[in-house]
């Protein structure tokens, strides 16, 4: 027979064993992902300096030949790999072609910073929202509240992101006219600690941050009313009830915090739907975000700034999935015994 | 003895079969084809008692309509509104170089190029049908393909096919389909924006299919038929498949909900087909949002086609719910 001891250290070997192969697959997915970088843009056909330095008069040809020289783009494709690994690892993405001389990955970081803020504050929405209202769904489960925010969910996730944008316009900038449709401040205005920055950059927020916002909402009430529905089947809320215990302590105790597992992975694996939906928000409201960039990157053909948008987003959201396996692994028991 | 004849009697029939004409089916077939129905008829029923997958296929059946008899129903309107005639979505009705207001002749106004928007409307139904379902059956296939693969395998070649399968999985589905919207070869063109939403999309449906390969794998009717010396071939074919379908069909419902959202946003951003050749609401609202028709007061030439995206995606998404009840039990009591 075990004793409790034994189980414990069993389990905390297992657990372990666990997290190291999450990590190990998260560094096989960040290699594979650097390796698509790769060849997403050097293998198409075609002459591979024209590919990666499109023609365009602005860039001088003494300019391709040090570009050719510092990605070694006239080596043959291995040695082109090997070269492109080692700037990756030394985060050298190149120079914008529309900023000639300023590093891609700065012009990127510098807008990222803008998407952090708007992500930011609609994602502390949403989930606080999304959750609450699965919650009070699944408990007042078939009841009109349910009815209703499942209705409402269905509506919005329905919904183009992009074009629940434009009618954010069309009602509160154009119609009545509360908000700016545009931009992250007034034009001209920089971010400084200063009462007044700050609200300019809140009146500029509300609108972007409303259609990031109610577009996900759906995602976690559905996703936790879901959960709790599932849970609420189980055998133990029924052993919970019979104990006698009244129905706001079964939800509280017993059913809410196993339903809130799905959700620990929800949230991060969300932060991927994030950055698609604030692609679509930024380009509607003009918010100079990491979405917009990349998307004026494609109109100009931009690849240096498109490769390194591509690279940060996948970094951050490999990133965002380890730290949600690794709180799986330590919440959820299950979890442990598979891996 | 008497076993080897009745298998003997099987092969042959097997043998005969691809030769017979349908009139002429052996026992067999015309048993399953009987419990085939059988199962259709009981599907129907539960689902007629759906009352939201119905209300979605009430939807979707109006927009297939609308896709199929456009022309017609463009002539029909005609004679309502007493038009000169049925509008073709590519016909310059319109001033050139400036968008129109509503008027009696052209009721959501006409575009820039002096396109007919109400008829624009109509007629994009077929892209985003198209878009949706064929980009759905490519990503739906390549995931089911490589889940079965994956599951069924196992070891090595499943370990390969899962990291592959988690790189599609990790990229936010809007970047990568920018970036291969971008970088592959071609100009836009409805293919290409199929093939971008069905490489994006198939890795959500490999980890389904292969869990769902894992949970069979496991059960001991497939052991049995290994036992009796059924090849692989054999079992994924009448085994695994049969079972992974049902979940595979539903899912893909859903799928389509969100291939038209994909089209509708790729062909938002411009990576889509060129308004001049192809109409898609994705980039009936591009040019809007290109003419500033959010501050010229041109509010429903933005409604509209939105409002259209909406509904059937609303549509395709009430009927997967509906026959995601069906097909898992489970779900069903609630």
């Amino acid at each position: 027979m075990r004793t409790v001891n034994e189980t414990e250290v069993c389990c905390v070997r297992s657990s372990r064993r666990a997290i190291t192969r999450k990590i190990v697959n998260s560094l096989i997915t960040l290699f594979l992902v650097i390796i698509l970088n790769f060849f997403l843009f050097r293998v198409m056909p075609g002459d591979p300096v024209r590919l990666v330095i499109p023609n365009n008069p602005r860039i001088s040809p003494e300019y391709i030949a040090q570009m050719v020289e510092e990605f070694g783009l006239d080596q043959p494709l291995y040695l082109q790999f090997f070269t492109y690994l080692k700037n990756t690892l030394f985060l050298e993405f190149g120079d914008s072609f529309t900023e000639l001389g300023t590093p891609a990955l700065d012009i990127v970081l510098v807008k990222l910073k803008w998407t952090l803020i708007l992500t930011g504050t609609s994602s502390v929405f949403m989930i606080v929202i999304g959750m609450s209202i699965g919650v009070i769904a699944a408990w007042r489960r078939g009841g009109r509240f349910d009815t209703g925010s499942l209705a409402f969910s269905l509506f919005f996730y329905a919904m183009p992101t992009f074009w629940f944008a434009m009618m954010l316009i069309v009602m509160f900038s154009t119609g009545l006219k509360w908000f700016p449709p545009d931009s992250a401040l007034t034009y001209g205005n920089t971010l400084v600690w200063s009462w007044d920055c700050f609200v300019d950059l809140l009146r500029h927020l509300v609108l972007p941050a409303i259609s990031l916002t109610v577009g996900s909402i759906a995602a976690f009430s559905l996703i936790m009313r879901g959960s709790l529905v599932d849970v609420m089947t189980e055998e133990y809320i029924t052993t919970a009830r019979a104990k006698g215990l009244t129905e706001g302590r079964v939800l509280k105790d017993h059913a809410v915090p196993n339903a809130m597992l799905p959700m620990v992975a929800l949230i991060a694996i969300d932060l991927a739907f994030v950055v698609g939906g604030a692609f679509q928000t930024e380009v509607v409201f003009n918010y100079p975000g990491i979405g917009w960039e990349t998307v004026e990157a494609t109109y100009s053909k931009n690849y240096p700034i498109l490769q390194a948008a591509f690279f940060l987003i996948a970094v951050a959201v490999i990133f965002a999935n380890l730290i949600a396996d690794v709180l799986m692994v330590y919440l959820d028991p299950r979890v442990r015994l598979e891996g | 003895m008497s076993m080897m004849t009745v298998a003997a009697a099987g092969s042959q029939d097997a043998k005969q079969e691809p030769k017979m004409r349908p009139m002429a089916l052996s026992e067999p077939t015309r048993e399953k084809m009987r419990l085939m129905r059988k199962k259709i008829r009981q599907t129907w029923r539960i689902f007629k008692g759906n009352r939201t997958g119905m209300l979605g296929l009430i939807i979707l059946a109006s927009f297939l309509i609308l896709a199929v008899f456009a022309p017609q129903i463009m002539t029909i309107l005609s004679w309502i509104g007493g038009w000169s005639h049925g509008y073709d979505p590519f016909e310059v009705l319109g001033p050139e170089g400036q968008a129109t207001p509503p008027s009696s002749e052209h009721w959501l106004g006409t575009d820039r190029r002096g396109f007919d928007i109400l008829a624009r409307t109509i007629y994009g139904t077929r892209v985003s049908l198209e878009v949706g379902l064929v980009a759905t059956v490519v990503s739906m296939g390549l995931g089911s393909f490589v889940g079965l693969m994956s599951g069924f395998w196992g070891g090595w070649r499943d370990e390969v096919l899962m990291r592959i399968t988690d790189v599609f999985l990790v990229i936010p589905w809007l970047v990568l389909m920018i970036v291969l919207a971008t970088l592959l070869p071609g100009g836009p063109s409805v293919g290409k924006v199929i093939l971008v939403i069905g490489i994006t999309g198939w890795s959500s449906t490999a980890r389904i299919v292969r869990a769902q390969v894992l949970s069979l794998k496991s059960r001991s009717f497939i052991e049995r038929a290994k036992s009796i010396g059924a090849g692989d071939y054999y079992i994924v074919r009448k085994h695994i498949f049969p079972n992974v379908f049902p979940l595979v069909f539903a899912n893909s419902i859903l799928t389509i909900a969100l291939s038209i959202l994909s089209e509708s946003t790729l062909s938002f951003i411009g990576l889509g087909p060129s308004p001049r050749l192809v109409v898609t609401w994705g980039n009936m609202l591009e040019d809007a949002v290109d003419a500033e028709a959010m501050f010229n007061g041109l509010y429903l030439w933005i409604l509209v086609p939105g409002l259209c995206i909406v509904l059937i995606v609303l549509g395709f998404t009430f009927l997967g719910y509906a026959l995601d009840e069906i097909f898992n039990p489970k779900l069903r009591k609630r």
